[in-house]
């Protein structure tokens, strides 16, 4: 009886999304924190214990259930006596109470589905100790007896999303992902399926950064001034979204703006929350600059310079050399800071110049005796970006195969949890 | 969060959004008791136009038992004659024509939410409706019997004077009987403390089905299966609004009981996560101290470790 459909749970460090395989949506999209009792300093606080003798249900309060996950969690923060607790730091489980709670209140109160009768797909970000693989197993097999689990690298995922793209023509799991979230972006090169692990590289900026330089931008120029101070954040955060784009060429773009200011200054138009008095202020400059900080990091920060082109060269070079050509031809975008328009261009076309040049070096160097094919490269942009991990593994999830690469609950109960060291790759063509 | 919601919350989100902003859509969800649900766009250009369709096990007994009449009064002309294929019945129904204020607004999405639960609330009422027929007299009404999930059912009887529910569940898991044992014995000890004594009185036995369905061919009788029967008088349903919650709260009873079997292990895993971490300071403690002494070469160098 396998017609309900899996659940595809990725829990990311600040949103978890959440939704049946099929869809082409999550279904839920909330912050992946948790309000308990007590106050948000004291970590691990020892559970409560039975006190008064008697029987169980007055010895014991229902002290356990009393917590709050995602937008009633951070609702919640002010109410005395609640604290807000991230479980998940830097892509990583930390605190298992919290998280086993966070997933109790997910399946049964969100989702309504019944954990016996569904399978899961649940991600893990790149090198993930294999001891974090087992524990999921075993609060998912132990505490909710689910029929079975599959856990896929969010890379894999996200390149399995792309072949929805209509440039993709080959199922392949071979290519490199660039994952751009809201703390940190991570450049990891797959090889069929595989994360090279030694070759993945981070950068330290990301979707909070950009809507900090957008911020910073517009303040110089004065245009905050009007915009109450709590909500400064918030409006950069909206023009960035709503109004950004990557362009090609960046003086040709402010000349372009300095000549018909009209046409390509925008006004956003905002109500402050308490006093709903009305502000509107002007976007400029900020509409190409922004997104500009990953291609020249060093108008924003000055101790991180290398832009994004050249690290995802350095990554593929590091990577080992019978597979660049397939990481070169397939740059998968995902997450909601490479939602840019023209980003993928952009990263294509410096990437190429970058390997271009390599190329011209090597045949000057051999004296014009060697002569190169040329490499392909080329970057992958499609509609499910935003939440690229999420659908790649509704996408995966709505495979048959999908059944027989589980973990079943029959095996887990035969081996234990050691079965989830072992990660199957399945529903790529090559 | 102790009891668990009668709406489904996918539902009751997905229509707030697209009244706000219709687009076009097409989702497929569950919910409890193997229910599926697919709410949809079903014409292109007509983004206001939508469909809400849904899939339950046990269909034909609840058309049995009156499920269509309770949804007609439920939802009137949204109804549809002929539902969707794959699914059981649909409703359509046109965001433009949503009342506008605010708060009918929310009582007509929360109706919508509320669907899977008036088909199941079907039974329940007819057997309200008997119990008052049969007032006075002496017999039993009929045994209506629900298979909500594969091999688990409802019963409900009326009788004179009482509504009899019994509920058989399955624990799939050798520890979850153990829990569900524990847990459902609470329910008959807790009905003691004076000062729930106007709840339904619940009774459990594990492995024999009782009395009143022993009759009923094809029960397991297995380590496996328990029996929760509770008897619902006619003071838990005289008044409409109560009459509804009683509905509401004994349609997810198994999901409820299953629910906290889940969460009771979740505390258990907590305070041993809890434990071995205490132990591990102990354990910590018990280290022998490496001796500090300085090594020294015959020559009088000292050793360094690095």
């Amino acid at each position: 009886m396998s017609v309900l459909a899996p659940i595809i749970c990725d829990n990311g460090t600040g949103f978890s999304k959440i939704g049946f395989a099929g869809n082409s949506d999550p279904s839920f999209v909330y912050p992946t924190a948790i309000a308990v009792r007590g106050s948000a300093s004291q970590a691990s606080r020892a559970p409560a214990v039975p006190a008064k003798p008697g029987h169980l249900a007055s010895k014991r309060g229902v002290e356990d259930l009393d917590f709050f996950i995602g937008d009633e969690a951070l609702a919640n923060a002010k109410t005395p006596g609640y604290g807000v607790h991230y479980p998940i730091r830097h892509g990583m489980i930390e605190n298992w109470d919290h998280m086993e709670r966070y997933w109790e209140q997910t399946i049964f109160k969100y989702l309504r589905a019944e954990p016996e009768d569904h399978y899961f797909l649940l991600t893990e970000p790149p090198l993930n100790p294999p001891e974090n693989r087992e524990q999921t197993a075993e609060i998912f097999f132990e505490s909710f007896n689910i029929k079975g689990l599959y856990i896929g690298v969010q890379a894999v995922l996200a390149l399995a999303a792309s072949w929805t793209s209509n440039r993709v023509s080959d199922r392949t799991l071979t290519g490199t992902v660039i994952d751009s979230g809201d703390g940190v972006t991570h450049v990891i090169p797959c090889a069929e399926g595989y994360v090279i692990g030694s070759a993945i590289k981070h950068i330290p900026i990301a979707g909070r950064d950009i809507s900090q330089f957008v911020l910073n931008l517009m303040r110089e120029r004065g245009e905050m001034a009007q915009v109450p101070p709590e909500d400064q954040l918030k409006v950069a955060g909206k023009v960035k979204e709503n109004y950004s784009y990557v362009c090609q060429d960046i003086v040709r773009e402010f000349r372009k703006y300095d000549e018909e200011p009209l046409k390509y200054f925008e006004r956003y138009d905002g109500e402050h929350s308490v006093t709903k008095r009305k502000y509107s202020v002007d976007v400029g400059y900020e509409r190409f600059l922004a997104p500009e900080i990953f291609f020249n990091p060093e108008i924003y920060s000055s101790d991180f310079l290398t832009p994004l082109p050249e690290i995802v060269d350095d990554v593929i070079q590091s990577s080992p050399i019978d597979v660049r050509r397939g990481l070169y031809k397939n740059i998968v975008l995902s997450g909601g800071s490479t939602m840019f328009q023209h980003f993928g261009q952009r990263l294509k076309r410096d990437l190429k110049q970058l390997v271009d040049r390599r190329l011209d070096a090597s045949q000057t160097a051999s004296g014009s005796v060697l002569k190169s094919s040329g490499v392909d490269v080329d970057v992958i942009s499609h509609k499910r970006q935003r939440y690229a991990v999420w659908f790649g593994g509704s996408l995966l999830a709505s495979l048959p195969e999908f059944y027989t690469s589980c973990h079943t609950k029959a095996q887990y109960d035969e081996i234990g949890p050691s079965i989830c060291r072992r990660y199957q790759i399945f529903g790529s063509a090559t | 969060m102790i009891l668990l919601e009668a709406h489904n919350v996918i539902i009751h989100t997905t229509l707030h959004e697209k009244l706000v902003k219709p687009s076009s859509l097409d989702v497929q969800f569950v919910d409890f008791d193997g229910v599926r649900f697919r709410l949809s766009t079903p014409e292109k250009d007509k983004k206001n136009i939508l469909l809400l369709s849904m899939h339950i096990r046990c269909w034909d007994e609840l058309v049995k038992y009156g499920a269509l009449n309770v949804l007609q009064r439920e939802y009137g002309a949204l109804l549809l004659p002929n539902s969707e294929p794959e699914y059981n019945v649909s409703l359509q129904l046109d965001l433009e024509q949503a009342p506008a204020d605010q708060e009918s607004r929310e009582a007509f999405v929360m109706s919508l939410a509320l669907f899977k639960r008036n088909a199941l609330a079907a039974p329940f009422e007819s057997a309200f409706q008997a119990q008052k027929r049969l007032e006075g007299g002496s017999q039993l009404g009929d045994l209506m019997a629900i298979h909500y999930r594969d091999e688990e059912a409802i019963y409900v009887q009326a009788g004179s004077d009482r509504v009899t529910v019994i509920f058989s569940t399955i624990f799939q898991d050798e520890t979850d009987r153990i829990f569900g044992k524990v847990f459902l014995q609470e329910f008959v000890d807790a009905r003691r403390q004076p000062s729930i004594q106007n709840a339904p009185q619940v009774l459990y036995s594990s492995r024999d089905p009782p009395l009143e369905i022993r009759h009923v061919p094809g029960l397991r009788n297995s380590e496996e299966i328990g029996y929760v029967t509770f008897v619902i008088f006619p003071r838990h349903f005289n008044n409409p609004a109560i009459a509804a919650a009683t509905v509401s709260h004994i349609q997810s009873f198994r999901d409820y009981l299953h629910y906290h079997i889940k969460c009771s292990k979740a505390y258990m895993h907590s305070r041993m996560r809890h434990r071995v971490a205490e132990f591990q300071k102990v354990l910590n403690r018990a280290k022998t101290e490496q001796p500090t002494a300085e090594r020294k070469t015959v020559t009088g160098r000292t050793v360094v470790s690095r």
